[in-house]
């Protein structure tokens, strides 16, 4: 048990190793006195310590912003899938624009949002929210679509509602899928909190990675630059973890995926 | 158990033609009596499920009519066991008492009573995942049974296990069906299953499903395993296959 953990993560460990051995390198040659373009991981590890307040207060910002845009997609996602899988006609009607609005490049749309809502925190609560959207109705959708027939034979058969059929069966039928949509939406809700921060931020010293980042880049403080955005994908990493935690909880009593394990 | 009170099912002049063209059932006449085990055995496709589901109310005929001196108490087994894999073996067993608002008390009661029936008590509270393929299907069973069905129509419920567990769930079949006194409507395509389990066969024709053989078993019940090795046995399951032969031609 001890032996297979250490085989598990010894060869992701040796990799790190090798890469930062590889890039301290360069930094040493290629780029030596270049510390602008490419800094060491010793200026970076500095520019950590050295901005561990301001770099924490950040990432705690952008964490919020990316989990209230979050947690809103859950509900409307998993609300408009359930209204789209109630009617065949309404899901032929409406999920074609779903599709195309899908496809519009959230960037694009960013400074439009901030026209809309202003400099402020809730334009990137927006654009989050936005970005998580898509994954969570498409999955949920799916799920719902895939309830077995037989089932739902047996609900109607015992005269059930449509909104009984919905919350006793079909929803938690969907879950499995609900929840791969939820690990999606995780990684996108903090890109898109940080995406909200890049259109919000410019001259703005307080605020989320996306505004501390901006900052950084207009100052070439490059070795914080890469402190940031090394925060900014820890974070995103934990919150899939996390989301992924929870889901293997929640599925650990039924689905195959999650007992097997 | 030959307790045939009355009529329970009348089947009168169906078919059935989906909108397609296809004509699933043509004409079909039956006349089920209360406590009857009565199977329905055909050729693949020649409509004895859709006949099940025209009985249960969950496909609509294109012509005639199905009436039931007990109407609205019939529970339907699938063939797989369709249960819901985030609920223990407690909740799946009350869930269609559930939806037939069914006070708490008396659900838990009823549902334990059924998972004492089908000898799953003492897993309560396991999940579906935890039991075997036979388990899973008893669990079924036992969902349905905790409804105190009159009627308890079965679409080829045995087919997806192993030999051995389907014969042990025939003789639980069949125990169940004695102790509870619900009349049965079987669909199979497996004979030696029909002849063991009923005291009618009606075996019926390639599309459109007609019926071709209204066969009665005459053994007495209970049944035993060691019936399916005697002549007589051997003689009905000859005479039910020629009439499936005979209708293929």
């Amino acid at each position: 048990m001890r032996n297979a953990s250490v085989l598990q993560i010894a060869p992701p460990v040796a990799v790190a190793v090798i890469l930062v051995a590889a890039w301290s390198l360069a930094t040493a040659t290629i780029f030596a006195g270049r510390g602008y373009l490419v800094p060491s991981p010793s200026d970076v590890a500095a520019a950590f310590a050295g901005n561990a307040g301001t770099i924490l207060d950040a990432t705690l910002t952008t964490l919020r912003e990316a989990f209230v845009g979050y947690v809103a997609a859950i509900v409307v996602g998993v609300a408009i899938a359930s209204l789209l899988s109630y009617s065949r006609t309404l899901e032929r009607g409406l999920y074609p624009y779903a599709v195309l609005l899908q496809t519009v490049p959230v960037v694009a749309v960013a400074p439009l949002i901030v026209l809309w809502f202003g400099y402020g925190d809730g334009s990137v609560m927006i654009i989050s929210f936005i970005m998580s959207l898509f994954p969570i109705i498409n999955n949920t959708l799916l799920g719902l679509r895939s309830t077995s027939h037989n089932l739902i034979d047996l609900f109607k058969l015992h005269h059930a509602g449509r909104l009984v059929t919905l919350v006793t069966l079909q929803l938690p039928s969907a879950l499995p899928q609900t929840l791969a949509g939820l690990r999606i939406s995780a990684g996108l809700s903090v890109i898109g909190a940080i995406v909200g921060e890049f259109i919000i931020g410019s001259g703005n010293t307080r605020g989320g990675l996306g505004v501390q980042i901006i900052f950084a880049q207009g100052r070439m403080f490059t070795a914080l630059l890469f402190a940031e955005v090394i925060a900014a994908t820890l974070l995103g990493f934990c919150f899939f973890l996390a989301v992924s935690a929870s889901g293997d909880r929640l599925l650990r009593n039924w689905h195959e995926s999650a007992v097997s394990e | 158990m030959d307790s045939s009170t009355g009529t329970d099912v009348s089947i009168a002049g169906i078919s059935k033609e989906y909108s397609t063209g296809v004509r699933a059932l043509e004409g079909i006449d039956l006349s089920v009596g209360g406590g009857e085990f009565v199977t329905l055995v055909g050729p693949s496709g020649c409509g004895k499920s859709t006949l099940l589901r025209i009985v249960a109310g969950l496909v609509e005929a294109t012509a005639g009519r199905v009436s039931s001196s007990r109407p609205g108490n019939a529970a339907f087994v699938f063939q797989e066991p369709a249960l819901l894999p985030w609920r223990t073996v407690q909740a799946n067993a009350e869930l269609l008492l559930e939806l037939d608002h069914v006070a708490p008390a008396e659900r838990r009661e009823r549902a334990s009573e059924s998972l004492r029936l089908v000898g799953l008590a003492g897993f309560e509270d396991s999940y579906p995942h935890r039991l075997s393929g036979g388990m899973r299907m008893r669990l079924s069973l036992a969902r349905s049974i905790a409804l105190r069905p009159n009627l308890l129509l079965l679409d080829e419920p045995l087919a997806a296990v192993d030999e051995l567990t389907r014969e042990g769930l025939q003789d639980e079949l069949l125990a169940l069906w004695s102790a509870v006194g619900f009349t049965a409507m079987l669909v199979t395509h497996n004979v030696t299953e029909a002849v063991y389990l009923s005291n009618r066969v009606i075996v019926m024709s390639p599309r459109p499903g007609r019926i071709v053989a209204d066969i009665e078993i005459p053994f007495t019940f209970p049944r035993a395993a060691e019936l399916r090795s005697t002549a007589a046995f051997a003689h009905l399951t000859g005479v039910v296959s020629a009439a499936l032969r005979g209708a293929h031609a």
